[in-house]
């Protein structure tokens, strides 16, 4: 980038719609800039102006004042004050303001104006604004407050040409406030009466579309009707229609797998490549069309305005367990995956609430935890994969993790104690709205990449270590099993076996176990690995053989080694077990702490180890 | 002073937002606890117009067009005055 390169920031109160507006003005080019230790996103990009100059265009986190001290304010006041330490003072500030509702977001703009930073006002949803009966004058908005207004309609592109126009060099001078500098209540009273002036509200108001849909999703019993029925649809959409896509990840795995074959001879450099890095990696990216969906439902849910009701039907449930209903959307999320969860509790304004919300987040069933129970759930049931059965133990293992999540928070939320500033539930409806597809897809191609990004390298690095581990040091023998028992992973398997074999496990099981620490979904593949079966093409396949494999080991006294006991109590682990490496590097930067991370990490694997114990030992105790 | 006394009359005779009924205009007087900073950031100043929309553990009300969930908890703090009859 340009040094000499102005810089404009896009500033204004969250559903302004200043991210619409970003993508617009920017198109394609616009990337996420996700810093370290910062706790909200910044966006930048560049931009040309009709003359042909260059810009740099930074959009801001939402916020209502610059006078506050939440992490999200914090970052756009020192961007705006130029204190911030990766971004430049910006030249020139675009206010983005939603036209329907002056009397609020004009007041982020007049503590703009305070900052001495010449601004533009860019008047967004000003067709909306209209169609509710709103007569809006933006040429005395600009003579009241001294700065340029452009109507603009973001999500159509419309007045676009325009607040160019208006950021066009040399740029508009600071405005002089009309108000004393520093008084919150002249400011505010001078807000009011510019919005009063400039824009003119019809006498009688009228129920609007959003009211008539309101009075059935947020009714006190149609509500939760719509609610159920939504969320059912989103998992059944989940879960059915992702087949597809995995079958072609399957495909191309298995088509990598044959080209490498084909062109490296056998050894080991061959076997890291197809076992080690392609296999492991893609027992990650297999996910992705899940991971995608969920981000694709969700978006949808944001961009609709449905979200916030969720969130406000879901309050009343939520503070039983110490919660508020802005926990919900990311302990939504948490069932897709807990990173993009956790990343979501930033919207809860609550400090105490956010930790607890954090720390509970892993306990969502998410998608890496379904291979795992679409390989032991089965073997409850002699064998046979699907049936309204297995349908009912899966939707047990869900509320199981869920209930047992808030049962924790509500513990924690009460050891915590309450917030030293008392935060009431407050919730903006917007209207609904029909979704922008193109930000849809943006969003959820973003939030597929971060996921790749941030648990791909992770697991591609565990891999090569695993395949590692479990190849050297070579023995000069034939025999897999002897081969296996003098490699790292053999030696690990016989320290560990007396840990865990109250629980049910040989040292097999609990090296498989220890390997999915870094990831739960490599369980099936070091099953696979440690008891020897050969994988098929087919995923199902695979599972089968495992599952044959495993129904017919024994321990040295002939007893079943994979007794129901012995599967209910693995399952217990994976559903308390917090593997994974990525949610617990998320965790300590979100939470501010390492040892909030470390605490997380060590209290849901000793849980889960008690769990699995007991629930090995009392079934085993009945059965035998 | 008399005039504090005057004032505190008026907002003891004023009703809060929690007590008024539902589909009815009303005009926000006073801003009165300690959840005035949040309420104001959102959007509820004094002489605005409000339209309460529904009741409950968090009630829903429409300010300057937007519609809002309010705990009744910050709700109790808006004291309003009846504007006029409403739909």
């Amino acid at each position: 980038m340009d040094s000499a390169q102005e810089t404009v920031a896009l500033a204004g109160n969250p559903n302004s719609g200043k991210t619409t507006l970003f993508n617009a003005l920017t198109g394609s080019s616009a990337k996420v800039g996700n810093y370290a230790g910062v706790t909200v996103d910044l966006k930048r990009a560049e931009f040309h102006t009709p003359h042909g100059r260059k810009l740099t265009l930074l959009d801001l986190p939402g916020c209502y004042g610059l006078d506050e001290s939440s992490p999200d304010q914090e970052i756009a006041r020192s961007v705006l004050n130029g204190s911030h330490v990766k971004c430049p003072k910006p030249d020139l500030v675009v206010s983005v303001v939603d036209a329907s509702n002056l009397e609020r977001h004009l007041q982020l703009t007049l503590q703009i104006i305070e900052l001495d930073i010449p601004v533009v006002v860019a008047l967004n949803m000003v067709d909306m604004a209209e169609k509710s009966g709103l007569r809006l004058d933006p040429v005395k908005l600009s003579e009241e407050l001294g700065v340029p207004v452009v109507p603009i309609q973001a999500n159509k592109g419309k007045g676009l040409v325009e607040l160019k126009q208006a950021m066009a060099h040399p740029f508009p001078p600071a405005a002089e406030p009309g108000w004393k500098v520093g008084d919150e209540q002249e400011r505010r009273k001078f807000g009011l009466n510019v919005a009063q002036i400039a824009a003119r509200r019809p006498n009688q108001q009228s129920s609007s579309v959003s009211d008539k849909i309101d009075s059935i999703v947020l009714h006190p019993v149609l509500g939760w009707v719509c609610f159920l029925g939504i969320m059912f649809a989103l998992f059944w959409s989940i879960f059915s229609f992702s087949g597809i896509p995995m079958g072609w990840i399957e495909s191309l795995q298995d088509f990598l797998v044959g080209q490498v074959e084909g062109a490296i001879a056998e050894g080991d450099f061959s076997d890291l490549i197809t076992h080690g890095i392609i296999e492991g990696v893609g027992a990650v990216v297999i996910f992705l069309p899940q991971i995608l969906m969920l981000f694709f439902f969700i978006g949808l849910m944001e961009s609709s305005g449905y979200m916030a009701r969720a969130a406000y039907l879901m309050d009343g449930f939520m503070s039983k367990v110490g919660l508020s209903g802005k926990a919900f959307l990311p302990l939504l999320s948490s069932f897709a995956c807990a990173i993009p969860g956790v990343m979501a509790t930033r919207t809860i304004d609550s400090a105490k609430e956010r930790l607890v919300t954090i720390f509970v987040a892993p306990w969502m069933s998410c998608s890496a935890r379904l291979p795992v129970y679409l390989l032991l759930v089965p073997m409850l049931l002699g064998g046979s994969e699907g049936g309204s059965t297995q349908a009912a133990i899966f939707m047990a293992i869900y509320i199981l993790g869920t209930l047992s999540a808030f049962l924790v928070a509500r513990v924690l939320r009460g050891k915590l104690g309450p917030d030293e500033v008392e935060h009431h539930f407050m919730l903006e409806l917007p209207p609904y709205r029909f979704p922008q597809w193109s930000y849809i897809f943006r969003h959820v191609l973003d939030r597929g990449w971060a996921f790749l990004k941030n648990a791909g390298t992770i697991i591609l690095a565990i891999m090569i270590l695993l395949w590692a581990a479990s190849t050297y040091p070579k023995l000069d023998s034939d025999d897999p099993a002897k081969q296996l028992a003098h490699t790292v992973v053999g030696r690990i398997s016989a320290a560990i076996e007396p840990i865990v074999k109250p629980l049910g496990f040989d040292g097999r099981t609990g090296t498989a176990i220890l390997t999915s620490f870094a990831a739960r979904e490599v369980f099936v593949g070091s099953m696979a690995q440690l008891f020897q079966v050969e994988e098929s093409e087919e995923d199902t396949e695979t599972r089968s053989r495992i599952r044959d494999r495993l129904a017919s080991e024994t321990w040295a006294d002939g007893r079943k080694m994979f007794s129901p006991a012995a599967v209910i109590s693995l399952l217990i682990f994976y559903i308390y077990a917090l593997q994974c490496l990525p949610t617990t590097a998320v965790v300590a930067r979100e939470a501010g702490s390492w040892k909030w991370a470390i605490g997380q990490f060590v209290f849901m694997t000793v849980f889960a180890g008690v769990a699995s114990l007991i629930a090995f030992q009392t079934i085993s105790f009945f059965t035998r | 002073m008399p005039n504090t006394i005057a004032e505190d009359l008026t907002v003891d005779s004023l009703q809060s937002l929690s007590q008024v009924q539902v589909g009815y205009d009303f005009q926000i007087k006073v801003l009165d606890g300690p959840g005035c900073d949040q309420l104001r950031k959102l959007g509820f100043c004094e002489t605005l117009q409000v339209r309460k929309l529904a009741n409950g553990r968090n009630l829903i009300c429409n300010v300057c067009g937007t519609r809002m969930a309010v705990s009744s908890e910050l709700a109790k703090q808006v004291k309003v005055t009846p504007l006029k009859v409403g739909v």
